[in-house]
């Protein structure tokens, strides 16, 4: 192979530096140095730590320019650089941006926005594949689609992930846009502060003075009289300027209780979409996006294990799979299906085993207000067949149980009935989000 | 050169920095002690090309200059001298050292070969108490790896997180965690755990504080006249925290002596199992026991009493149960832990800010 000009004119300068010093100097000192690039007369030499780069700097610099000067350099500046640092500090700062599992940090950027979360990276399912589109619709047009974009849903399910890739669609389209993203409970305090201790005196511009204005659990306001009617204001000067606002909750606007009712108006006029639990294939996906973007790879087993594993949200699952890959790190191994079995021993033990047909029933029976006996009964009313229906859908989705089963344990005598509830939960789940809620409510409570 | 001093200056700064000092280097100098004169004042440095400690004495200076001298010859000759004024000599390839009586003639070679000493930038300044930084070391070293292979676990994990500082270690079997100080100063870096040692063993009784400063590639800490300066290590650490415990099954809060006397027990009829020892908790019993078993010698089972949270059983290196006990501060201990493979928690009852991690044993 042919050499570069550096390692040529680099190899001139070290046979030459060889003969000056001794062996163990020379070894010590130049046989780990490599030269990166010539740019002129501008040189950068690779070294091994900052011992090395010091010695290089205040000892050798002189001897080295010296011999550059008789191979054609009239006046050589050499740059020294540590090995290692280069790369791995661009490396630093993308791991930074992709593996914190923690809550997005908002001190220091004006908008509040964690850059880490974008459509790109946000993985779309049956559960929120709505509150997605429209959150797309709000980034391509804002304050003109959809507004305000009310998105609600369960802790963990994505919501801010949502509303914070809107915004930072928003700003990568219209840089100078002025996008605010805050949480509620920030909204509340610092009007306190302002009205309190007349501190934060731009309180009111910081809020009304934005093209987006970007509230995280809006329910925090709720029973806090004059923090809703500050934010009632705010609400309208931008909403009257057609400037986009969205907002999460963890319920409806219609069931947010404390709520002041002009406010649950104000929140239903735009769009209010629901996030549910994401589904076993959405799991999976999740799992798989979160372990590419930290560059780990996992059997698909494990993945397929955690996905069955844990239900209940999103951060739950990021964090049994950060606990894994950590932990797989630390100890050199593989990461393997009874890794995590032995890790997340304390996230399944801290729920039932065996979800039991008796659990389902019981535990929907009580969500609807109802008596088993009524669940179970002949009775057509639409108040009990529905959850009825309801129960029965659990009974397959959760514990897979046949058909003639589930509808033994309903007190039904034909398991074509219990055929037709599931499928018209189904089909139901993907236009009804009130049930879609439902469902996924109880599937929390059993699980949790 | 030509300085006078006392000896017991002398014997101090050679004992400090002569620690680096190595002879098994690649580049003989490195075995030597730099002696210069700066601004008034006489500098000692040494250096293994990882680490580099000087320290300023106060001497008379009759004459400016350098020299390098062998550190343990040097060391040795000064320490065993009775207290006294002691007259060093340097010439480009002898040093003259006279005491009263006592007289020596050392050969030397030119001062200018030895390294250039790096110089502490002062930058991102932390000042942290004697008594803080002693226990958080210990506490953090004892669990660095030293498997060379892998750089970033051979050395100390100090970062800030929310508003907090933080050092920790793990060499992969187990883990710990120090809480040192508040610090609004955002830090992220990898200290060699050596180094760190090297810090804490120069701390005396009458160290009050340490004061470190860091760069992108160094580290130095500032101890009264002492300067430590350090390479830093290169990588990114393991995101750790993911392995500590937040809830777990089992908790078993009991006394810590007695934790520390069962342990030592069991320790004796664990050798042939390489360590293991079984724990035992059971809620109705409200006791924590203790099981190891050697084939030749026999076994033992102690039981101690314990507030129980959960029944569990779990294997733990007896080793390192000890290093772990020793570390923690307090009357009491909770140990906490789920399941036979999850990572078992050890703090003292009632203050988290040190959390010691063991990885059980399978079995």
């Amino acid at each position: 192979m042919e050499k570069s000009q550096e390692e040529v004119l680099w190899q001139t300068i070290l046979g030459e530096i060889e003969l000056s010093m001794s062996h163990a100097t020379f070894a010590t000192w130049f046989k780990p140095t490599e030269l990166l690039s010539i740019q002129g007369q501008n040189l950068r030499v690779l070294v091994n730590n900052f011992f090395a780069k010091n010695q290089f700097e205040k000892k050798f610099d002189e001897q080295i320019k010296q011999i550059l000067r008789k191979n054609g350099f009239s006046s050589p500046t050499i740059e020294y650089i540590i090995k290692g640092k280069r790369a791995t500090k661009e490396e630093t700062v993308s791991e930074k941006t992709s593996s914190s599992p923690t809550e997005p940090s908002t001190t220091k950027n004006p908008t509040g926005l964690n850059p880490k979360y974008r459509f790109d990276n946000f993985i779309v399912g049956a559960c929120n594949d709505l509150a997605h589109a429209a959150s797309q619709a709000a980034a391509a047009r804002p304050g003109t689609k959809y507004n305000p974009i009310f998105i609600y849903g369960g802790p963990g399910l994505g919501k801010t992930h949502l509303i914070q890739a809107i915004g930072n669609e928003i700003l990568a389209t219209k840089p100078d846009w002025r996008v605010l993203y805050a949480t509620a409970e920030t909204f509340g305090n610092e009007f306190i502060d302002y009205v309190r201790f007349k501190k934060n005196r731009d309180f009111g511009k910081k809020y009304r003075d934005v093209d987006v204005l970007i509230i995280d659990d809006i329910q925090f306001i709720a029973g806090k009289k004059s923090t809703q009617e500050e934010f009632f204001n705010t609400f309208n000067t931008l909403h009257q300027a057609d400037k986009q606002i969205v907002l999460t909750s963890d319920k409806p606007p219609a069931e947010i209780p404390g709520l002041a009712d002009r406010l649950r108006g104000r929140f239903q006029m735009g769009m209010a979409i629901d996030v549910s639990l994401p589904d076993y294939e959405t799991r999976s996906a999740i799992l798989e996006a979160k372990a590419a973007a930290l560059g780990a790879h996992l059997p698909t087993e494990l993945i397929e294990f955690l996905a069955d594993q844990i239900r209940t949200n999103i951060r739950e699952l990021e964090g049994a799979l950060n606990q894994i890959l950590a932990y797989s790190e630390m100890r050199r191994e593989e990461p393997t299906i009874e890794l995590a079995q032995g890790l997340l021993g304390d996230i399944k033990n801290s729920r039932p085993k065996h979800i039991t047909a008796r659990q389902i029933i019981d535990k929907t029976a009580s969500y609807f207000d109802l008596q088993i006996s009524e669940l179970c009964s002949p009775a057509r009313d639409r108040y009990i067949t529905e959850p009825r229906q309801m129960a029965m859908y659990l009974l397959r989705s959760e514990i897979k149980m046949s058909f003639p089963k589930i509808a033994h344990e309903l007190g039904r005598k034909d398991h074509t009935t219990a055929i037709h509830s599931v499928e018209k939960i189904e089909r139901e789940i993907k236009i009804n989000a009130r049930m879609r809620e439902q469902i996924s409510d109880l599937r929390e409570r059993l699980y949790v | 050169m030509k300085v006078t001093l006392t000896q017991e200056n002398l014997a101090r700064a050679l004992n400090t920095v002569s620690r680096v000092a190595n002879s098994r280097t690649t580049l003989p100098i490195l075995s030597n002690i730099l002696i210069k004169t700066e601004d008034g004042l006489l500098v000692l440095a040494a250096t293994n090309l990882e680490v580099a400690i000087t320290e300023k004495i106060p001497a008379k200076i009759e004459r400016e200059g350098a020299t390098i001298a062998p550190a343990k010859l040097i060391t040795e000759f000064i320490t065993n001298l009775p207290k006294t004024n002691l007259t060093i000599n340097a010439s480009d390839n002898k040093i003259t050292i006279t005491a009263g009586n006592y007289k020596s003639v050392v050969n030397t070679i030119t001062a200018d070969e030895f390294p250039a000493l790096p110089e502490p930038k002062n930058v991102g300044l932390i000042k942290i108490p004697a008594t803080i930084l002693k226990k958080a070391v210990a506490g953090t070293i004892l669990v660095a790896s030293s498997d060379t292979t892998r750089p970033i676990l051979t050395g100390v994990y100090l970062h800030t997180t929310d508003g907090d500082l933080y050092m920790a270690a793990t060499d992969g079997y187990r883990l710990a965690e120090k809480k040192v100080l508040s610090l609004t100063k955002e830090i992220n870096t990898i200290i060699p755990a050596s180094a760190l040692s090297d810090v804490v063993r120069i701390l005396s009784d009458e160290t009050k504080e340490v004061i470190m400063s860091f760069s992108d590639d160094q580290v130095s800490f500032v101890i009264g006249d002492v300067t430590v300066t350090s390479r830093l290590i290169d990588g990114n650490f393991i995101d750790y925290r993911q392995l500590i415990p937040t809830k777990t099954d089992v908790v078993a809060t009991l006394d810590r002596n007695e934790f520390i006397r069962i342990t030592k027990i069991s320790e004796l009829f664990a050798r042939e199992s390489a360590g293991s020892i079984t724990l035992k908790v059971d809620a109705s019993s409200s006791t924590l026991s203790m099981h190891s078993i050697t084939s030749e010698l026999g076994e033992n089972n102690s039981i101690v009493e314990a507030t129980i949270k959960g029944s569990g059983a779990i294997t733990l290196n007896s080793k390192f149960l000890l290093d772990a006990l020793n570390q923690i501060d307090g009357e009491n201990v909770k140990l906490q832990f789920s399941g036979k493979l999850a990572p078992a928690l050890l703090t003292a009852d009632g203050d988290d800010t040190y959390k010691h991690i063991i990885m059980p044993v399978k079995s």
